[in-house]
Formats: structure tokens, sequence, C-alpha cells
């Protein structure tokens, strides 16, 4: 039998406790509110410039100017999109971009693969020594090989004129991405050896070995490298910038950028131009989120 | 079969030492080859779009034209010019600057972010969402839609000032806030990917470690500046090496921002390469300036092949 004392004790360090844990849930959901609250600020950052650029984009350029902004247009003025489809050669830019990004990606796919399976699984001499050269120019960017790349394009043999404003001019020099070759390596060299053991032993050739054992295998990182490398090229500038000099060849980069006059610029035309070329994209990259952040960490070693 | 009949079948099937290295070095030969088949497609536009321009790339420093002409060689006398060129220094200055503003803010915003996310994981999904569609856009259109945040008239900044009572900034009016505006485009469009990246190294964290800590009785901050923190580093460092390497290329948002002004406080180097090489002046400086480029890229990607290669022998070491 306890002495009342005791009990006294025991109740008021329970109701102390509760207190205690009632103050630690309280300043826990305050916490967890404050959190909430930053992450929805930065993800409103995030998100309201693409949101402000299609107020513009629907309004007359010179309303722009007017204060206080009007923010919600009164009426759908569509005059922007038509001059940006009829008065510029945005389609032809469009079109531009798809053949490139989708031409070199195409091509980096194919020889990526073979080669990432050569260096994982196959033995050659002068091996470890390309390789090590692949990795040396990891990182290298186009402003530092530019002018070589533009004064072997410029001057392609065999062209009866030069390989400027051509599109193999534009794509080929972008097709030899180190990274692409050293991530699929790293991602072939991790697949069980048995395998590729197995069929060889069966009497399956390398290209048999490659084509119906390593290939089906390889369908995720065949995805990553060919989502990367179509962002890659889809934002590149530089190069494009260098080696198009006619309207009809630039790409969306190049193009829109293209559309910041001299002197004025019509700023509702490039919302309106931003705005077709980034919802498209935003549609997509809903689609296939899952593998546009896998393929952005993988890419982690470049950008 | 008699014994002798049996030796001879052997004989046959069996190769003698000299037959033996014959056939190896055959079988050796053919599978050679065979690889070559598998990397020669990529080899050839390596070699030719990559490496041979990198030689040519510093062999053109020591020459003049090129572009449109045919080069001139002139010894040093590009690397004399530019030592003196004050352009090129203010713009490697500056995009040490640039780099230096760029990496610190997204950095602390993404290591925050990420360790909000890592706590707080109802709903994460949608914020990781959001905080990546900025990636989306191409460096050119981060900065045009930049424009309608900084522009002197109509750029959201000035709007809210002016609605604050403050008035109009020229933002680009002066070079540390142009410089500045091309930082926060930067860190805007490359936020996401670093929450995102911080993220993926948070959750690698083994969950028990923290649990230790927080049996030993180790706080919230404690446990982040004990445990995480230390096991953050190697990967922290490895992603401020690619940072930098990544942000010593700006040009993009240098074109359609500020066009390297005013006086030059924004030019930065790869915009000063381009300038030079692509008015087709003064090529010669453009190309000693692409060579320290390259240089520097080399250097940092060697220095992070170096930082993970410690880690990994880090790990082989305590395993």
């Amino acid at each position: 039998m306890a002495a009342p004392g005791a009990i006294a004790e025991v109740t008021e360090a329970h109701a102390d406790y509760a207190r205690a844990a009632r103050r630690n849930r309280l300043l826990g959901f305050g916490k967890g509110v404050a959190a909430y609250v930053v992450l929805t600020v930065f993800a409103a950052i995030a998100l309201i410039p693409f949101v402000y650029l299609l107020s513009p984009s629907f309004r007359k350029s010179y309303e722009l100017l007017t204060f206080p902004p009007q923010w919600i247009p009164h009426s759908l003025y569509t005059g922007n999109f038509h001059h940006v489809l009829h008065g510029t050669s945005y389609p032809r830019w469009a079109l531009n971009t798809l053949i490139f990004a989708g031409s070199v990606t195409a091509v980096t796919l194919v020889i990526d693969t073979l080669a990432g399976y050569a260096f994982a699984r196959l033995r050659f001499p002068g091996r470890s020594l390309i390789f090590a050269l692949v990795i040396a120019t990891l990182m290298i960017p186009t402003a530092a090989v530019v002018a070589p790349l533009y004064i072997m394009i410029s001057r392609l043999p065999g062209w009866t004129h030069s390989g400027v404003n051509t599109y193999p001019g534009l794509i080929l020099p972008m097709v030899c991405s180190p990274l692409g070759v050293f991530m699929m390596r790293q991602f072939i060299s991790t697949l069980p050896e048995a395998l590729v053991e197995a069929a060889r032993l069966d009497g399956a050739g390398e290209w048999q070995i490659f084509r119906k054992i390593v290939l089906p295998l390889m369908k995720p990182a065949i995805v990553v490298l060919g989502i990367f490398t179509f962002m890659f090229q889809w934002v590149n500038f530089l190069w494009p910038l260098v080696i198009t000099t006619t309207d009809n060849m630039k790409t969306l980069t190049v193009g829109i950028a293209s559309l910041q006059g001299q002197f004025v610029t019509d700023w509702g035309v490039i919302s309106a131009a931003s705005v077709m070329t980034i919802f498209p994209m935003i549609v997509v990259f809903l689609i296939f989120q899952r593998w546009f952040v896998q393929a952005s960490m993988a890419g982690a070693l470049k950008q | 079969m008699s014994a002798e009949a049996a030796e001879r079948a052997w004989d046959e099937l069996t190769l003698s030492p000299a037959e033996y290295r014959r056939a190896g070095a055959r079988y050796r030969q053919r599978r050679s080859v065979r690889a070559y088949l598998f990397v020669v497609p990529y080899l050839v536009p390596f070699l030719a779009f990559l490496v041979v321009p990198l030689f040519w790339s510093i062999w053109l420093s020591f020459n003049q034209g090129g572009l449109l002409d045919s080069a001139k060689f002139i010894g040093l006398k590009n690397w004399r010019v530019i030592g003196a060129d004050t352009e090129l220094t203010t713009s490697i200055k500056n995009t040490a600057i640039y780099a230096a503003e760029a990496i610190f803010l997204v950095f602390t915003l993404a290591l925050f972010l990420a360790l909000l996310l890592n706590r707080y994981r109802r709903g994460s999904n949608f914020y990781k969402l959001a905080l990546y569609v900025p990636l989306l856009a191409p460096a050119v259109l981060v900065g045009l839609i930049w424009q309608f945040v900084t522009n002197y008239d109509f750029g959201l900044i000035n709007v809210a000032l002016v609605h604050l009572g403050i008035g109009r900034v020229n933002i680009f009016g002066n070079g540390t806030s142009a410089l500045l505006a091309i930082v926060g485009a930067e860190v805007w469009r490359g936020l996401g990917f670093w929450t995102l990246y911080f993220l993926a190294s948070l959750q690698n964290i083994p969950e028990e470690l923290l649990d230790a800590a927080r049996v030993d009785g180790a706080r919230g901050f404690q446990r982040f500046r004990r445990v995480t923190v230390p096991l953050l580093r190697p990967m922290l460092l490895f992603a401020v090496v690619i940072a930098i390497i990544a942000n010593f290329q700006v040009f993009d948002t240098v074109y359609v921002l500020t066009q390297g002004g005013p006086y030059l406080s924004t030019s930065t180097l790869v915009w000063f390469i381009w300038k030079r090489l692509f008015a087709f002046q003064q090529t010669g400086q453009g190309y000693a300036a692409a060579v320290l480029l390259l240089a520097i890229i080399l250097v940092l990607t060697a220095v992070s092949f170096w930082l993970l290669g410690s880690r990994r022998r880090r790990r082989t070491r305590e395993a």
C-alpha cells in the first residue's frame, strides 16, 4: 500500500508529462505548419513566373506599360500568338528543334549503348586508355572547342557549300557526349556477368548476346539517357547560335532570343512564343515525370 | 579400339602448345576486332568532334584568324596580350563572383528545402514537381521569363516596389545588381534540381545513425550538425565542384539579359570567348581564353573524380 503522498506525486508527474506532451505536439504542429508554408512559398516562386507569362501573352504589348498593371486581360487578345505563328518562323524553329534534338538523341542512343557495352564487357587492346580519354573529356564544354568545330563544319569536305546552316552541321558535332557512354558503361557493369557468360557458353556470338540478352535489360537506362540527351539539346543555345545564320535554320532557343530587338522588343510576342514553347514541355513532363527526375539525376555529372 | 588408335585420335583432338598459342591469338584477335566494331561508331565522332578539336583549340591559341580565312601562326602573342587584357580578367572575376553567389544561394536554399521535404513527406511529391518545373525551360527562355520579373517598366519586382511606394529601381543599370539578376535566374532554374539531389543524398543516410543519436539524447539541430552534415560532406564537396563546372559556362542568360553590360560588369568567360570569336575580330584572344576555360574545366574534372575516388576509398576502408 503506497502512501497517499506518493500517489499524489505520481498523478502530478502524469499531469506534467501530459502537459509536456501536449506542448510538444503543439510545437510539432506549429513547426509542420511553418514547414508547409515555406515549401508552398518556394513552390509558388517556381511556378508564378510561368503563370505571370500567360498574362502578357494575351494582352497587347503596349498594355504592359500601364500602371497599375492589369493582370487579368479584359478580353483574350490572340494577336501575339497569331504573330508568332505567321509573322515569325516559329513553326520552322520548332521543327528544327525536333529534328536537331531528335537526331542527336537517336544517334547518341545507338552509338553510346554499343560503346558502353564494349567498355563494360568486351576485351580489346587500348580499352582502358580510350576509356580514360572518355572520362577526361567528360565535362568539356562546347565553348572550349567551339572554334575548331566551327572551322571544321564550315569547311566540311564533300560539300559543295559549307556545313553552316545545314542539319548535319548542326547535329553531327553534338553526338559524341562522353557522358552517355559513361552512363551506359556504368549501367551495363551492374548487370550480372553470369548472364553474358551463360549465353557465350551456349554459343551465342557477341552481337547476339548484345541484342538478345543485354539490350532488353537496358530499357530503363536507354529511356533515361534518351530523355537526358533530348533535354540537353533542347536547351542547347551556343552551338545552334554559332552554326545557324539564316532564320530558317534556327532552333527555338536561338529563334526566340532573336525576337528580342536591338531597340524595341515586342514583349507580348516574346511571352506568347515562350508560352507556346514551355507549356507543351510541361505537359510532357507531367506525363513522364518519374523518368525526367531520374534522367536529370543521372546527369548530375554534367549539369 | 586399340590403344594406338586411341592415342592418335587424342593427338588429333588436342593441340600442341604452339598450336594452342596460335589458336588463342587468333581467338583474341577475332574478339578484339568484334569489340572494335562495337566501339568504332562512337569513337569516330568522339575523336573527330571532341578529341581533335581539343588539341586543335590549343594549337589555335598560337594563331590569329582562321574562322573565315586560314589561320596565321603568331607564336605566344595571344597569350601575352590576354595576360594584360583587363576585359578578360574582369570577365573571369565576374564569372567567379557569379558562380560563388549562385552556388552559395542555391545550395543553402536547396539544402534547407531538402531537409524539409525529407522530414515532411506528406504531399512532398507535389512540391518536388513544382520545384522541378523551371528546369524544363532552356536557360535562354529562363532569361526572357526573368525579364518579366526584373524589367524596369513591367517587371514583377518593380511593380511590387511601386505598390509599396518605394519607386522603381533599374536592376540592369548597375553592375552588382545586374550580375545578381543573372544569379537569380540561375538560382530559380537550378533550385529544383539541387533540392532533389540533396533529398536523394539525405535519404541515403542510414536511419539507424539518426535513431542512435536520438536515443543518445541529441536534439534536432545537434543531429543535423553532428550526424547529417559529416555524412553529407563528401557528397557536398562533389556537388560544389560539379556546380562550379556548370556555372563557369554561364552564357545563355548573359546573352538575353545583359549582353555583358553595363560596362562589362556582367561579361563572363564564355561571353568573352563568344564575343571575341564570332565578332570575327581579335579571334586570337578568343582562342586563348577558350584554352583557359578548357584548363579550368579539366582541372575541376580531375578534382571531382579525386573526390569520388576518396569517397569510395573511405567506404572500402570502413567495410
